[in-house]
């Protein structure tokens, strides 16, 4: 029933479309981290005209759909005279340009929660230590917090960079050429679902596993930082 | 600005009323998935535990358009060809996207669901369980009394996370023809040519759903910790 040269030939036209995939997971995920870092800073600098702002950001873009800011960006912005005439239109023309925003601005908000909470679990003990060895705030934070966060951090960052890669996958809905837009372009020439959508199910889940290995060995560079659970 | 949407509001309205409905109904269903996976993997039975683990490798591994791709797609080509068997001229037959998308939505996060439920099943205290036993309860009542009540409580915070996942990707089977207020949009946008305005009121509704979902989330687990309290 299922046609197994069909797989075979169709294989390598999706993995053609393996390198657009990593380059919107690598992109959105570095400039999701940057804005990350800058809202967890604003969160927890305790000064409301920053706070504020930052919650109504986190609360906006993880209450909405990915698809519907995607689709803001890449379909609505042309609307809007001051983007078009904008120093950033280059960007917002270009579908790939609006995928890593998209991405980026959603992980960002994710990602910040999630640094947020590895900064309040860093251990109460420590950073008093820190102060009685007459450490300053900034170097407590440097040296004792950003580590020992980063490590309490790292498990659920891993989840959301598996997250966003499969959420790499809606930047087929914008015409780019993903694995998956190579995949519907596949299907509606040869109407033949399960076999590529299959096949491409196999291709992310292979990368979700390969992702989880390689945060699970970060995870255990970092692990003399928490000699708890070591 | 606003003014463009002059005749559309009924339609963002009935929009809204669909994610409303798959939401409703990939809940119970993400529940019983969440629920059975968390059993299986929970139960000594080695076949069981073997097909949970599959499941949640797949559907937490794959994209979730991807799932409502293939479930609505493959669903249509097997019923299509089942169907001509019967009636040769007929050419298309498919599943509503409606309950394609909604058991390809409860499918995903019913994984999550799995992992979530088997570790509030790990966290009741064997001392309440113990206890129960000792008083005489039966194996049935000691789940409906004391391991149902305690799980969900400790459940509860991250399956608020899975609720919003729930009504979130509600959007993604617009993609599959569902009309709900992506499709409405398009529409919209077809007569007005003003996207922005269109998909910036799909946001606004979903970010009124996730809001509504939040708050009753943060009631309940206010509601579940009422024995926690001191008065």
């Amino acid at each position: 029933m299922v046609d197994v040269s069909l797989v075979v030939s169709s294989l390598p036209k999706i993995l053609s479309g393996i390198g657009l995939t990593f380059q919107l997971l690598l992109l959105s995920a570095a400039i999701g981290l940057v804005i990350a870092i800058t809202l967890m800073l604003m969160r927890i600098s305790g000064n409301a005209w920053l706070s504020w702002p930052a919650q109504g950001y986190i609360y906006v873009f993880r209450g909405t759909p990915i698809l519907v800011q995607i689709f803001i960006i890449y379909y609505g912005f042309p609307q809007l005279d001051m983007i078009r005439e904008g120093p950033l239109w280059p960007i917002f023309r270009d579908p790939f340009g609006c995928a890593v925003v998209a991405l980026a601005i959603n992980t960002g908000a994710y990602v910040s929660e999630i640094l947020r909470g590895g900064v309040l679990g860093v251990d109460r003990g420590v950073l008093e230590a820190g102060q009685a060895l007459g450490l300053s705030a900034r170097q407590r934070f440097i040296y004792l917090t950003t580590p020992l966060a980063t490590r309490l951090a790292l498990p659920a960052y891993g989840n959301e960079i598996i997250s966003l890669m499969k959420a790499t996958a809606l930047a087929s809905t914008i015409t780019l050429a993903d694995m998956t837009g190579i995949g519907r372009t596949l299907v509606a020439q040869t109407y033949a679902p399960y076999e590529i959508f299959i096949s491409l199910a196999v291709v992310y889940m292979i990368l979700t596993f390969i992702i989880q290995k390689l945060l699970g060995q970060a995870e255990r560079r970092l692990a003399h930082y928490a000699p708890e659970d070591a | 600005m606003l003014d463009v949407l002059n005749g559309w509001w009924d339609d963002f309205f009935w929009g809204a009323v669909i994610i409303l409905q798959v939401f409703l109904a990939s809940l119970v269903l993400t529940v019983f998935f969440g629920l059975a996976g968390a059993s299986a993997k929970l139960s000594g039975q080695r076949i069981a535990r073997a097909m949970a683990d599959g499941y949640t490798v797949i559907f937490r591994g794959t994209p979730e358009i991807l799932v409502i791709l293939l479930l609505y797609y493959g669903s249509a080509v097997t019923l299509t060809g089942v169907a001509q068997l019967f009636d040769p001229d007929i050419r298309f037959i498919d599943i509503p996207p409606f309950w394609a998308g909604t058991l390809a939505i409860a499918l995903i996060v019913g994984s999550y669901a799995t992992e979530t439920f088997r570790g509030a099943f790990l966290g009741v205290k064997t001392g309440s369980i113990e206890a129960a036993r000792a008083l005489g309860l039966s194996e049935a009542q000691v789940f409906w009394r004391v391991r149902l009540p305690e799980m969900w409580r400790l459940a509860l915070p991250a399956f608020g996370n899975h609720l919003l996942s729930l009504v979130k990707d509600t959007a993604l089977i617009s993609i599959i023809g569902l009309n709900e207020t992506m499709f409405v949009a398009k529409q919209a946008i077809g007569t007005t040519g003003q996207p922005f305005t269109m998909y910036l009121v799909v946001g606004v509704i979903y970010l009124g759903f996730s809001t509504v979902i939040t708050l009753s989330v943060m009631a309940l687990e206010h509601y579940g910790s009422r024995h926690l309290r001191t008065r």
